[in-house]
């Protein structure tokens, strides 16, 4: 066993008998629970498996390299998108944003994705697809997609938080395009070092970023005629795309 | 009639919007249709023995829900009732037993509770809103008896089709479309219920709820009588399952209230086909089922800057009778802190 994988096993000793004010509005508290090696097409990783007092949900943190105690270790948070992960579903970009972050952190020293279960919790996955059924009859209201409600960032980023004081982590650069994400998660203690924009490669499902065309009152219409939606709260910056 | 606020629907949700709204200083006035307010938390009364005919017991685990349930004058709370469950049926809200839910009854009746919302609220009864026109100096309202009401903000808590329906009667708005078609992919389902009483002689068993085992049929039977202090009669709620309502929705009272009376009496034991009383109750829309869940109230600007709100137990996480209420509370927080457009 190297050092990291003692070091991370420790944290599943030492978390047994956790127990905190927890994070968050919805005071979200999280202990790790299992470690194991996950080489992936991406590189080498380690999955951390988390509990959590909250909902039946296991959060995880995919590892790469030497984190426990490092400073300004990049971060990428994920929330779950079963049709764009798993699917490859082209109504949204998670999956490219999701192999492009694990892409990155493989090829770096260190670095976390922290993927949250986000679906079916409450009423995700349902309430999702009833989204884009109303979009399909062409009905992208603002309220009937909040009324729907398939997001909460606010307990995401309460669980991020406390998944990385979890493993240690000091210091973090924040992978995101969305600066308001830095603020979310310095306001639970998270010392963010830095932000490092997340520019995905252009591929043939997402070139029509790059039209500016594309763009109607900041949706973006793909080649199929669908908006592409938002999905991880981030926007999507393709390298190369226009301002 | 002009008024500042009209909620439309006396039951959880609307009362408690109107509640908040009130507290906030806001005048209000309340519209409902029944002879009494609220709606599905519904209690009636054999010989003045309180019989509860919608939900059996109410249960949440929101604190400022359950708040809200304690200050109930004569509430039982937490966990009194059922004290005994028989059979291994679901529950109609299979949440209801789950982890930190906590469940109170009232001997005065459920529906103790609406009237406590309702103690200092302005409270038209016996009216049924069938027609919504947004004009320029507000909303304007159509009664069944033909009067009207004018309001600059509406809030409609109604069932859900009761809801859509309600909407079918505003001339076609931009704003209302998508959220039409949000609520089209939502439905309530039904159950069909039947009251019963018994003399107190009869050998009542010692459940206070049976939730028949792989029954089609049957939802549950409760024992009322045993939520009552001393009661003089024994008396029983019979719920039909949903998919077995929906079917004979259309046929009459009598022959669906004989067959729940029959599938009784082989649960419980023959003196059940023996009552002294029956009454049949038709819910046709009774609840909704998981999975047709909104995570919050939806509230809409006009253009001349008329707001329409919507709110009832579809409109927040976890149906039923918490989830009437935290929509309302949720509406009426929107209501007094969004700035209108
Ligand atoms: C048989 C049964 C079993 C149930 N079991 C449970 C349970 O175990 N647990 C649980 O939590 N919930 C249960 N429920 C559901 C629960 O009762 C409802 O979800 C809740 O009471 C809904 O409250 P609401 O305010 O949204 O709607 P309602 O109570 O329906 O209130 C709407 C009100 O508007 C009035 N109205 C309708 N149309 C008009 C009009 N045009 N003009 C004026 N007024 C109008 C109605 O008369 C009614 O009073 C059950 C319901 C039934 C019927
Ligand atoms: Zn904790
Ligand atoms: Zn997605």
């Amino acid at each position: 066993m190297t050092t990291m994988d003692s070091r991370l096993q420790e944290l599943v000793e030492r978390d047994r008998s956790h127990e905190c004010q927890g994070f968050g509005q919805d005071h979200v508290c999280v202990r790790v629970v299992a470690v194991a090696k996950l080489p992936s097409r991406f590189g080498d990783f380690r999955i951390v498996a988390f509990w959590n007092n909250r909902d039946q949900k296991d959060h995880i943190a995919i590892v790469h390299g030497d984190v426990v105690g490092a400073e300004d270790v990049p971060v990428r948070v994920h929330s779950e998108c079963l049709t764009g992960d798993v699917i490859g579903s082209l109504r949204c970009d998670c999956r490219d944003q999701l192999e492009t972050a694990l892409q990155k952190i493989g090829q770096m020293e260190r670095g976390v994705v922290l993927y949250l279960r986000q679906e079916g919790r409450g009423i995700g996955l349902a309430n999702k697809i009833r989204a884009y059924a109303l979009q399909d009859q062409g009905m992208d209201t603002v309220e009937a997609n909040l009324a729907l409600g398939f997001r909460d960032d606010e307990r995401d980023y309460a669980i991020a938080a406390h998944m990385l004081q979890s493993l240690g982590i000091g210091s973090v650069h924040l992978m995101t395009n969305n600066p308001a994400k830095v603020q979310q998660l310095e306001q639970y203690g998270i010392n963010v070092s830095r932000r490092l924009p997340h520019l995905l490669p252009p591929n043939p499902h997402n070139r029509f970023y790059l039209e500016t065309k594309a763009q109607r009152s900041g949706h973006f219409i793909d080649f199929t005629g669908l908006p592409r939606l938002q999905e991880q709260s981030d926007p999507v910056i393709i390298e190369g795309m226009p301002e | 009639m002009r008024q500042e606020v009209i909620v439309i629907g006396g039951g959880i949700a609307g009362l408690q919007c109107a509640r908040e709204l009130h507290q906030a200083g806001r005048e209000v006035l309340v519209l409902e249709r029944a002879r009494g307010v609220g709606g599905r938390l519904a209690t009636r009364r054999y010989e003045g023995q309180p019989i509860d005919f919608g939900p059996m017991f109410i249960h949440g685990q929101n604190p400022a829900f359950l708040k809200a349930v304690k200050g109930t004058e004569g509430v039982i709370f937490p966990s009194a009732w059922p004290r005994y469950l028989q059979g291994h049926g679901q529950p109609c809200q299979p949440n209801a037993f789950e982890g930190e839910e906590q469940r109170a009854i009232l001997p005065a009746g459920l529906n103790a509770f609406a009237k406590d919302l309702a103690a200092d609220l302005k409270v038209q009864l016996q009216t049924t809103v069938t027609q919504v026109t947004p004009d320029a100096e507000g909303f304007a309202l159509t009664t069944e008896a033909g009067q009207t009401f004018l309001c600059r903000d509406l809030v409609v808590a109604l069932a859900l089709e009761e809801t859509l329906a309600l909407l079918a009667t505003m001339p076609v708005q931009p704003e209302l479309v998508g959220i039409q078609a949000l609520l089209g992919m939502f439905a309530s389902v039904p159950s069909l219920t039947l009251l019963a009483a018994y003399p107190r002689e009869v050998p009542a068993p010692e459940w206070d709820i049976l939730y028949p085992d792989q029954s089609a049929s049957l939802q549950l039977i409760s024992q009322d009588s045993r939520k009552r202090e001393s009661p003089e009669f024994i008396t029983l709620v019979i719920q039909g399952r949903p998919g077995w309502s929906a079917q004979r929705m259309a046929l009459p009272n009598e022959v669906w209230a004989a067959e729940l009376l029959k599938l009784a009496a082989e649960q419980v034991g023959a003196w059940v086909n023996q009552p002294l009383w029956t009454s049949p109750h038709r819910w046709r829309y009774a609840r909704v089922d998981r999975g047709n869940e909104l995570s919050r109230p939806i509230l809409t600007t006009f253009d001349n800057g008329l707001r329409l709100g919507l709110a009832g137990d579809v409109f927040s996480p976890g149906g039923g009778v918490q989830a009437a209420w935290l929509s309302g509370s949720a509406l009426a927080h929107r209501l007094l802190n969004e700035v209108r457009l």
